[in-house]
C-alpha cells in the first residue's frame, strides 16, 4: 500500500521532474519534495498517507537566475581582508602605499599612465584597428577627436557637435548660414545644447582626467564656509554666462523656437548663474504657450532660490509658485525636483526646517522613493554647522531608523555625501549606538560604494574611529583599530592622539610603543604633536621594569627622529617637553649614560629642565655615588638660575662625600644662584606654573 | 619559449621567421650540413651530382670549402637583412664564424634554375644551424657567473623541475590558435622588456585565463614606486587596446636578481 502510494508519488513526480530538472540543477535537491505539494511541507517519505492530496499540484513559477548569480553567492561568503590593500594597488611591499599621500600619488600615476597610453592609441589609430574581439568591444577601439568631414555641410556640423568642438561648431554654423543653407531644427537644438552646457567655452583641457575637489577641507564647518564664500564670490564676481554670447545669438537667429530650445537656454543660464535672465526667459516661454520639461523646472527652482536680494519667505513662495506651474502644466516632478528643493532649503538656515519636512511628505505622497541625497540634504538642513546653540534636533534617529536595512542604488550625484554628514552628526552628538547603526547601513548590500572618494572616506572613518576612542571599551577599540587601519584609511595624527588618550584613560599604556611603530609606517614620524603626546604619556608615571625598558626603547627611537630632523634642518630646535621626557625615560630604565648625555643637550638647546627631572638625576647620582655627577646637576640648575638649585646644593652637601674644591665650587654656585634668586622672585612663580602645567 | 624547429628534416638547422628569436642563445653551424645538402634530395635536382655547390662561375676558395653551404633554397634576391635580423641573438664568439658564412654570396647558386622556371620555386629562410643540445642553456663558466633558477635548468627539466613560462590551452587536443598565442607571447615579452628598461629580473610568466591575459613580472627596485604605477597603467591600457581583451599586470619586486647558483 505504501509502496503503491509511493510509486504513484514517484510517477507523478517523475512526470514533472524532467522539465524542472534543468531549473533546479541540483541546487535545491533536498527541497524538491516540498516544492511539489502546496499544502504540506513534509518530505516525500511521509506522503504515503496523503494520497488524496496529490491532485493539488501547484507548479511554481520559473525562477530565472542572474548570469552572475553563482558569483554573487560566492562573493557573499567572502569578507573584507583587513590585511590587504584595495585591489588597484600591486600586492607587493615595495608598491603598497603607506600613507594617504602616497596612495593618492600612486593612483594618480596609474591614471596618468593610462592617459599616456590613450594618447598614443588615439594618435596612431591605424595600429589598433584589428578587431579580434567577439562580440565587439567599442571601448577598446581608438577614438577619433578630429572631425573627418571637411566640407561645409550639416553633417560636418553634426560631427563637430558630437566631438564637442564648440568653436568649430559655431564657425561651421555661421558658414552654413552665410552660404544660405538652412540648418534643421534638430541640429540647431543640439548646437544650442552644446553651447549651453559648456557656456560658450571649450570643454576643459583635462577632459579625461577630472581633478576632483582640489582643496576640500575635512572639517564640515570650513566646508560650509567655503561653499558660502564661493556662492557669495559668484554673485560678486559676476555670472559666467556672458551677455550676447553665441548661444543667445543663435537663439535669436532661430526662425522657430521649440520648447526644447527654450529649455536648453534656461538650463544653460542657470548652470552659469544667470538667474534673472533664466526667469525672464521662462516668462517668455510661457507667453509662447509652450511647456517646459521637468529638468527645466528643476533648474528654475534653483534659480529662484539663488536669486540675490530676496528674503527667505519670498524665495520659498516663488519656489512654491513654480511647483504650482508644474502641476498646471501637468509636468510630473521627479527625484531631482525634490532634491533640488531640499538643497536650496539648506541655505535658508532655520527657516528651512518646516518646508523641508513638507517637501519630504509631499515626496512620499507622490510615491517617489527618496535617495540618500535626500536624507543628506535633510541632515544639512537640520544640523547646520554653525548653529549649535539650541538643543540639537533628533531627526537623525528617525532617518536612521527608516533607512535601516535598505540597500540603495545610485540615483543622484550627491548620494555619496550622506554617510559623511550622518557620521559627523553622530560624532557631534556623541552617540555610539547611532554610529554603529550608520556603519551597519554602510555595510548593507552594496552601500559601500556610497562612501565617496578618498577624502570623504577618510573623514567618515576618522570621525567614526574618534567616536570609538571616546566612548567604547578599549578592547573593542583596539579591535576596530586592527580592522580599519591601515586597510581602510590612513589615520591622521589627531586620530592617533585620540587613541592614545583612550589608552591613557583605560590604563593600557603598554600598547604605546606599538602605536608609535605603526605611526612611523603611516608617515607620522616627524609629527611633533604626536611625538610629544607619546612621550608625555610614557614619562608621566613610573612603571614596572620591563615596561620601562620598552618605553625607553621607544623614547630612544623618538630621540633619533629628532636628531635626524636636526641634521636636516638648519635651525635645530628641540622643544622642552620632549627633552625632559626622553631624559626621564632613559634614566628610569637604567640607561644612565645616555640620560647624562641628554643633560648636556639642555644647555645646548637652552631649554629648562624640570624640577622632577633634576631630583631624579640627583637620586641616580646618589645611587652611583658619584659626587661629580651631583655637581653636574647643580651646575646645570644654577646655569638656568633655577630656584631648586639651593635645595640641590644642600642635598649634595648632606648626602655626598665631596672634596674640598668641590665644596668650594658648590659655594660659588650657591652664591651665584642666591644672587639671582632675589631678583627672580617673580620669575619663580611663573616658573613653578610652567613646570606644573604641561 | 623556444623557437619552432623541424628537428630531423634539415639536420639540425633551424627555420626562423624574419623576426628575431628571443631565446636562442647558441647558433652553431654544424659540420654535417654538407651531407644534409645531399640528403634533402627531392627538391634539389638542380644540384650537380655529388652535392657540389652550384654557381660554377665562382671560384671555390679554401675558406669557403670548409664552411657549410647555406641557404640552398633561399630566394635569389634574398637580402642580407634576413640574416642581419638574427645577428643580435648570436653570441660574440659565433658572430665571427657566422661572418664568414654570411660573406658568401649564396644566391647566385639558385639563379640558373629560377631563370628556367620563373614562378615555380619555393623559398624558405634558414639560419645557421642551432643545435638542440645547446638550446636555452647557459654555458658553464669559471664559477663566477650567477644564474637564476630559470636559467640554470636546461629545457629537459620543464615539467620536472621547471614550470612553463606561458600558460594557455592552445596546445591541447582539439584547440586552435596556438600559433597566435605564441606570436602574442613574443610581442608581450618584447614590449615588457622595452617598457621596463633594466627592471626585469627574470622571464615573464604569461597566463591566459578566460579572455584575459595576466602578465606576471619579477622586477627589480630600480624605479620609485609611482613610476612603476605609471608604467603599469600605461602597459595595461595599451595592451588591452591592442589585443582587445583585458590585460593585467602583476608585479613582484625583488632587491636584486635572485641567484640560484654560480656556474
Amino acid at each position: 500500500m505504501a509502496a503503491g502510494a509511493s510509486a504513484r508519488c514517484l510517477s507523478v513526480r517523475g512526470a514533472l521532474r524532467l522539465p524542472l530538472r534543468c531549473r533546479w540543477a541540483g541546487v535545491c535537491e533536498p527541497e524538491r519534495g516540498c516544492r511539489f505539494y502546496s499544502k504540506s511541507a513534509a518530505l516525500p517519505k511521509d506522503e504515503g498517507t496523503d494520497v488524496t492530496g496529490i491532485e493539488q499540484v501547484v507548479i511554481p513559477k520559473k525562477k530565472t537566475w542572474d548570469k552572475v548569480a553563482v558569483l554573487q553567492a560566492l562573493a557573499s561568503t567572502v569578507n573584507r581582508d583587513p590585511t590587504a590593500v584595495p585591489y588597484t594597488f600591486q600586492d607587493d611591499p615595495y608598491l603598497i602605499p603607506t600613507s594617504s599621500v602616497e596612495s593618492r600619488s600612486f593612483l594618480l600615476a596609474k591614471k596618468s599612465g593610462e592617459n599616456a597610453a590613450k594618447f598614443i592609441i588615439n594618435s596612431h589609430p591605424k595600429y589598433f584597428q584589428k578587431d579580434i574581439a567577439e562580440p565587439h568591444i567599442p571601448c577598446l577601439m581608438p577614438e577619433y577627436f578630429e572631425p573627418q568631414i571637411e566640407d561645409v555641410s550639416e553633417a560636418a556640423l553634426k560631427e563637430r557637435i558630437k566631438l564637442k568642438k564648440v568653436k568649430a561648431a559655431v564657425d561651421m554654423f555661421d558658414q552654413l548660414l552665410q552660404a544660405g543653407t538652412a540648418v534643421s531644427l534638430e541640429t540647431t537644438n543640439s548646437l544650442l545644447d552644446l553651447l549651453c552646457y559648456y557656456g560658450d567655452q571649450e570643454p576643459p583641457a583635462d577632459f579625461y582626467f577630472q581633478q576632483t575637489e582640489k582643496s576640500e577641507e575635512l572639517e564640515q564647518t570650513t566646508e560650509e564656509n567655503n561653499k558660502r564664500a564661493s556662492v557669495k564670490a559668484a554673485h560678486q564676481a559676476g555670472v559666467t554666462w556672458k551677455a550676447r554670447n553665441n548661444a543667445e545669438r543663435i537663439f535669436a537667429l532661430m526662425p522657430e523656437k521649440t520648447a526644447r530650445s527654450y529649455c536648453t537656454m534656461i538650463r544653460g543660464m542657470v548652470k552659469h548663474r544667470a538667474y534673472a535672465q533664466a526667469l525672464d526667459l521662462y516668462t517668455e516661454l510661457l507667453n509662447s504657450r509652450l511647456r517646459a520639461d521637468v529638468h527645466t523646472f528643476n533648474a528654475l527652482i534653483e534659480a529662484r532660490a539663488l536669486m540675490a536680494n530676496e528674503k527667505f519667505e519670498e524665495k520659498w513662495n516663488g519656489m512654491l509658485e513654480l511647483l504650482k506651474h508644474m502641476s498646471v502644466q501637468k509636468v510630473k516632478p521627479n527625484l531631482q525636483t525634490f532634491n533640488t528643493l531640499l538643497k536650496c532649503l539648506r541655505r535658508f538656515h532655520a527657516f528651512g526646517r518646516m518646508p523641508a519636512l513638507q517637501t519630504l511628505r509631499e515626496m512620499k505622497a507622490i510615491g517617489i522613493e527618496p535617495s540618500l541625497a535626500t536624507y543628506h540634504h535633510i541632515i544639512q538642513v537640520f544640523y547646520q554647522p554653525g548653529s549649535s546653540a539650541k538643543a540639537p534636533s533628533l531627526i537623525i534617529y528617525d532617518i536612521v531608523n527608516e533607512l535601516a536595512g535598505k540597500a540603495f542604488s545610485p540615483k543622484d550625484l550627491d548620494d555619496d555625501m550622506f554617510f559623511q554628514s550622518a557620521m559627523s552628526v553622530c560624532s557631534s552628538l556623541r552617540d555610539l549606538e547611532l554610529a554603529y547603526e550608520v556603519h551597519g547601513l554602510l555595510n548593507t548590500g552594496d552601500n559601500r560604494k556610497f562612501i565617496g572618494p578618498d577624502l570623504r572616506r577618510n573623514f567618515y572613518y576618522s570621525k567614526f574611529f574618534g567616536l570609538l576612542c571616546l566612548m567604547e571599551h578599549i578592547d573593542v577599540t583596539l579591535k576596530w583599530y586592527k580592522d580599519l587601519i591601515p586597510s581602510v584609511f590612513f589615520p591622521h595624527s589627531q586620530v592617533l592622539i585620540g587613541l592614545l588618550q583612550a589608552l591613557d584613560v583605560a590604563n593600557r599604556l603598554e600598547v604605546i610603543p606599538q602605536i608609535w611603530k605603526d605611526s612611523k609606517e603611516y608617515g607620522h614620524t616627524y609629527r611633533s604633536n604626536l611625538r610629544e603626546e607619546i612621550l608625555m604619556l610614557m614619562a608621566r608615571d613610573k612603571h614596572p621594569a620591563e615596561l620601562q625598558a620598552a618605553f625607553a626603547d621607544c623614547a630612544a627611537d623618538i630621540r633619533s627622529t629628532y636628531e635626524s630632523q636636526e641634521a636636516r634642518q638648519t635651525a635645530p630646535d628641540w622643544p622642552a617637553t620632549p627633552l625632559n621626557c626622553v631624559a626621564i625615560l632613559l634614566l628610569r630604565a637604567g640607561r644612565t649614560q645616555e640620560a647624562w648625555r641628554m643633560l648636556g643637550l639642555f644647555r645646548k638647546h637652552n631649554k629648562i629642565p624640570r624640577n622632577e627631572l633634576l631630583r631624579e638625576f640627583m637620586d641616580s647620582a646618589k645611587e652611583s655615588s658619584s659626587p661629580a655627577q651631583a655637581l653636574e646637576v647643580v651646575r646645570l640648575a644654577s646655569a638656568f638660575s633655577l630656584p631648586i638649585c639651593e635645595e640641590l646644593t644642600q642635598r649634595v652637601m648632606a648626602d655626598f662625600a665631596i672634596s674640598a674644591e668641590q665644596k668650594e665650587a658648590l659655594g660659588h654656585l650657591a652664591a651665584l644662584s642666591s644672587d639671582s634668586d632675589s631678583d627672580s622672585s617673580d620669575g619663580d612663580s611663573s616658573d613653578g606654573d610652567s613646570t606644573k602645567g604641561r | 619559449m623556444p623557437s619552432l624547429s623541424l628537428p630531423r628534416v634539415l639536420g639540425g638547422r633551424k627555420l626562423t621567421f624574419a623576426s628575431s628569436n628571443f631565446r636562442i642563445r647558441n647558433l652553431t653551424p654544424s659540420n654535417q650540413s654538407q651531407e644534409a645538402v645531399t640528403r634533402v634530395s627531392p627538391k634539389d635536382q638542380h644540384l650537380a651530382p655529388g652535392g657540389a655547390p652550384l654557381g660554377g662561375g665562382r671560384p671555390a676558395s679554401p675558406a669557403t670549402q670548409g664552411t657549410p653551404p647555406r641557404a640552398i633554397w633561399s630566394r635569389p634576391r634574398c637580402p642580407p637583412p634576413a640574416r642581419a635580423a638574427q645577428w643580435h641573438v648570436l653570441g660574440p664568439a659565433r658572430r665571427k664564424m657566422a661572418a664568414s658564412v654570411c660573406a658568401l654570396p649564396l644566391w647566385p647558386r639558385v639563379v640558373p634554375w629560377s631563370r628556367e622556371l620563373p614562378g615555380a620555386w619555393r623559398a624558405l629562410h634558414t639560419s645557421a644551424v642551432c643545435a638542440k643540445n645547446r638550446a636555452a642553456r647557459v654555458r658553464v663558466g669559471k664559477g663566477d657567473k650567477p644564474v637564476t633558477y630559470e636559467e640554470a635548468h636546461p629545457p629537459h627539466y620543464i615539467a620536472h623541475r621547471k614550470g612553463w613560462l606561458s600558460l594557455h590551452t592552445g596546445n591541447l587536443d582539439g584547440e586552435e590558435h596556438a600559433a597566435e598565442r605564441t606570436v602574442e607571447d613574443f610581442f608581450l615579452r618584447k614590449f615588457m622588456l622595452g617598457t621596463f628598461p633594466g627592471c626585469l629580473a627574470d622571464q615573464l610568466v604569461l597566463k591566459r585565463r578566460a579572455n584575459q591575459v595576466e602578465i606576471c613580472a619579477l622586477v627589480l627596485r630600480q624605479l620609485p614606486a609611482h613610476k612603476f604605477y605609471f608604467l603599469v597603467g600605461y602597459s595595461e591600457t595599451l595592451l588591452s587596446h591592442f589585443y582587445k581583451c583585458p590585460v593585467r599586470l602583476h608585479l613582484q619586486t625583488v632587491p636584486a636578481k635572485v641567484v640560484y647558483k654560480y656556474i
